[in-house]
């Protein structure tokens, strides 16, 4: 523990620059320094182990004349621009050379002004007004596992940059914004778009993919203007990944704002709630109830789910589901589709097995916290899937499920490597629901617990990765479809912010209901729209992938006329004669606690009481055919983001081709 | 248009039904052709097309299709000539005219008819807007 931790501990706050607790320590902008005892010179605390009968004095003459003298170094050649730079308001210069500076300034020379880098189209820099704390170049090689940030220079000729041109490629970059201590990082969207003070916090849950990071949503009236990440030790640390910070931009494009219906030419017309209810409700009783189909979306909130399956099962069809669940999926082992380890227990592995899965696309902090994990404690990953670009070191076992069958047969050389771990993590990607063979698969993954003994009262390691915000409490909700193709056969489909379904396989004269919140894949193939609201316009329920069920909170006010996605439902059921019984968020939590009462103990991760063993045996044949990507574009996986002009950006320049 | 308000005067009474109903016609037409002079007056060019305001003028006539006596009707033909006269000689506001010719035939005039009767307050609140 270094004197600064221990000061922290003790309730003393001591002011850094370079100092952060998820970084290594550098130790060169000095503000820390503290008087000790004995000590001749003041030390740098940050970098100072604590001894026992330390005596530290951090608000000596001495300690004050320190951080004095560091501030007007520091300023020297820091530019005057606090009025136009973005960080003002909070930036950490400014507000410790308010506590801690000098009145005046005794620099009368010009100032040194550096050359700006391109870092993307997220990040803006400004690097004259960097004081070279190199907490970015330490976030991008330690955190992010990408070596484009440096130091470049020594002395006044010192800055950050990349070494040659080029742009940072990450999908974590925007953090280093988040960490920058002054306005030399900032977010390239947000650049001159609002002050800091103006802004409302609304602290939410992000949606985008299925970790559920815990988000802070900044709106200014009926505008979303920035989203920053909130701590939660569990699941993101205090990092969120690109797509997360900056996809808000698609919140305000593409929006549904009036119910529609298609007329005879084809073109939406816009219509009045009452008018669009009927014509569905009309519909809905001329098809046979097995005909009726509802898909619900990757953004559905767990409460509009549960709207759904029980009004579709009051219209006499079993038919529901939630994309990315793939045909046939099992939803009465808990184990089975969870991250049983937990996001947080993925650093006590020592050794992963990754099933057709890419983390660092489908799930940007986990990925973050196996590197953590293969950083600290030297974790020896395994990879079975495509060719792909983890950003550790790991070895690819192979593309198929026959590189599984032979570690489960012990053939393999990896196979020997996870009998011998103490923790082994297997962790399978949700891409695999979609398979035919993905019982046979799952069977093989289980042998392969098995052997390694990864399942024990201790240590659970046999993991789902998902993939979409909605799928664990689609799961949990009992989103079962009767049959794995009802949509080729259906007359009436309800597609509940549903775009990644196979939109061709719908039969011509099928009538499909649009509900949703952006103009997307299935606003194409909609015969109505019913305009619902985004997940920062309204409360609910969402489960992550490692089973915690948290809400988001409504930060601005809904677009046009649109309404909370399981109000539509709950309309329309009276509408259509089949009234649901409850008509409140409260009643409806209390129906949702009795089909899956985990949903509702929010912000605490359930884990599954019973494991795979109770499942029964699978007598699948495994098929040959290799795993397959889930996700082809990182930055484009759902309508928000896919209507979003940013992501558009990066998924151009920064993807990787 | 003065020229136009000029004939604008209070007539004799109707002697009968069909002297009542010509002047019904005569007020209609000149209600008609004022509409363009109303339109540039308000400015409602984005809000409201001349045919919309045609027909509303026309129903605002039917709803009073019913009467008979030809001295109600001069008093309601003398009425209608009045507001005219009003909107003519901009002695209105813009909202007027929205609030009373353009919104007001549905929007802001809650019609609660027959159908909406029997449906349950949630159903209500929601046709109203997406916060009660």
């Amino acid at each position: 523990m270094t004197v600064l931790q221990a000061c922290e501990i003790a309730g003393v706050d001591i002011p850094r620059f370079c100092y952060h607790s998820r970084l290594s320590i550098a130790g060169n902008c000095r503000m820390c320094l503290v008087e000790v005892e004995k000590s001749p010179k003041p030390v740098a605390s940050c970098a100072m182990p604590a001894l026992p009968g330390m005596k530290i004095k951090t608000d000596t003459p001495l300690a004050k004349k320190a951080r004095e003298g560091v501030m007007e170094f520091l300023l020297m050649n820091h530019p005057l621009d606090c009025p136009i730079c973005d960080q003002g308001g909070e930036c950490d210069l400014q507000d410790q050379s308010m506590a801690f500076g000098s009145d005046r300034g005794r620099f009368t020379e010009t100032k040194r002004s550096v050359v700006d880098k391109n870092l993307g189209p997220l990040v803006k820099t400004v690097m004259t007004r960097c004081i070279q704390c190199t907490r970015c170049v330490r976030f991008a090689t330690e955190i992010a596992g990408v070596q484009d940030l440096g130091m470049l220079g020594r002395g006044s000729g010192e800055e950050i940059g990349t070494y040659v041109e080029r742009l940072m490629t990450s999908e974590l970059s925007g953090n280093v914004i988040d960490i920058c201590p002054v306005g030399a990082l900032t977010s390239k969207p947000f650049a001159f778009k609002a002050r800091n003070w103006e802004l409302k916090g609304t602290e939410s849950i992000d949606v985008t993919d299925a970790v559920g990071s815990n988000i802070r949503i900044d709106s200014r009236g009926p505008e979303v203007m920035r989203i920053l990440p909130r701590l939660n030790e569990d699941i993101n640390e205090e990092w969120i990944s690109d797509k997360t910070r900056f996809f808000y931009d698609g919140l305000k494009r593409q929006r549904l704002n009036d119910p529609m219906i298609r007329g005879p030419d084809g073109r939406f017309k816009a219509v009045s709630w009452r008018d669009a209810l009927a014509v569905v409700a009309e519909v809905i009783h001329q098809v046979k109830p097995s005909e009726i189909v509802g898909v619900a979306g990757k953004l559905s909130d767990a409460e509009s789910m549960m709207a759904l399956k029980d009004f579709l099962n009051k219209m006499g069809s079993n038919n529901v589901w939630c994309e990315g669940n793939g045909p046939s999926p099992n939803a009465d082992i808990r184990s089975g589709y969870i991250m049983n380890t937990s996001i947080s227990g993925l650093e006590k592995a020592d050794v992963f097995l990754l099933v057709g899965t890419q983390p660092r696309v489908e799930a940007a902090m986990v990925n973050a916290r196996i590197r953590k994990t293969v950083r600290a404690a030297q974790a020896k990953v395994g990879y079975v899937g495509p060719a792909t670009d983890l950003n550790y070191d790991h070895e690819h076992l192979g593309t198929g499920p026959q590189t599984l069958k032979e570690i489960a047969d012990g053939r393999h050389p990896f196979s020997s490597t996870l009998i011998n771990a103490k923790n082994p993590c297997i962790i399978v990607g949700a891409g695999v629901f979609e398979r035919n063979d993905k019982d046979a698969i799952f069977s093989v993954v289980e042998t392969i617990a098995e052997s390694a003994k990864a399942v024990r009262p201790d240590w659970n390691g046999l993991n789902v990765l998902l993939l979409n915000a909605a799928q664990a409490a689609a799961l949990d909700l009992g989103l079962v479809p009767e049959s794995g193709n009802s949509i080729e056969s259906s007359k009436f489909i309800y597609l509940m912010g549903a775009d990644d379904v196979n939109l061709e396989k719908i039969p011509e004269d099928a009538f499909v209901v649009y509900q949703g919140h952006h103009g997307d894949r299935g606003v194409y193939r909609a015969n109505i729209i019913l305009p619902s609201s985004a997940f920062s316009e309204k409360e609910g329920t969402y489960v992550n992938t490692e089973g915690c069920a948290q809400t988001t909170v409504p930060a601005v006010p809904t677009v046009g006329d649109a309404r909370d996605d399981w109000k539509i439902i709950r309309a329309l059921s009276e509408v259509a004669g089949a009234c649901l019984p409850y008509d409140s968020l409260t009643a409806i939590r209390s129906r949702m606690r009795t089909v899956a009462p985990n949903l509702l103990n929010t912000d605490e991760r359930q884990p599954a009481i019973f494991s795979y063993s109770l499942k029964p045996e699978s007598r699948q044949e495994m098929s040959t055919v290799p795993f397959g990507t889930a996700v082809e574009n990182f930055y484009m996986t759902d309508s928000i983001t896919r209507a979003s002009k940013v992501m558009a950006q990066c998924s151009a320049s920064l993807s990787k081709k | 248009m003065a020229h136009l308000m000029k004939n604008l005067k209070v007539p004799p009474n109707s002697t009968s039904r069909e002297e009542a109903r010509k002047r019904t016609f005569d007020f209609f037409r000149l209600a008609c052709r004022s509409i363009p002079n109303i339109m540039e007056i308000y400015n409602l060019d984005d809000v409201v097309t001349p045919s919309q305001l045609r027909s509303t003028v026309a129903s605002e006539i039917r709803k009073n299709a019913h009467v008979t006596n030809p001295k109600v009707i001069d008093m309601l033909l003398f009425k209608a000539m009045e507001e005219l006269k009003n909107f003519v000689d901009h002695a209105k506001q813009r909202h007027h005219v929205i609030g009373q010719y353009v919104v007001g035939r549905k929007g802001l005039v809650q019609d609660l008819g027959p159908k909406d009767e029997g449906i349950s307050n949630f159903l209500k609140n929601f046709y109203s807007s997406n916060y009660s």
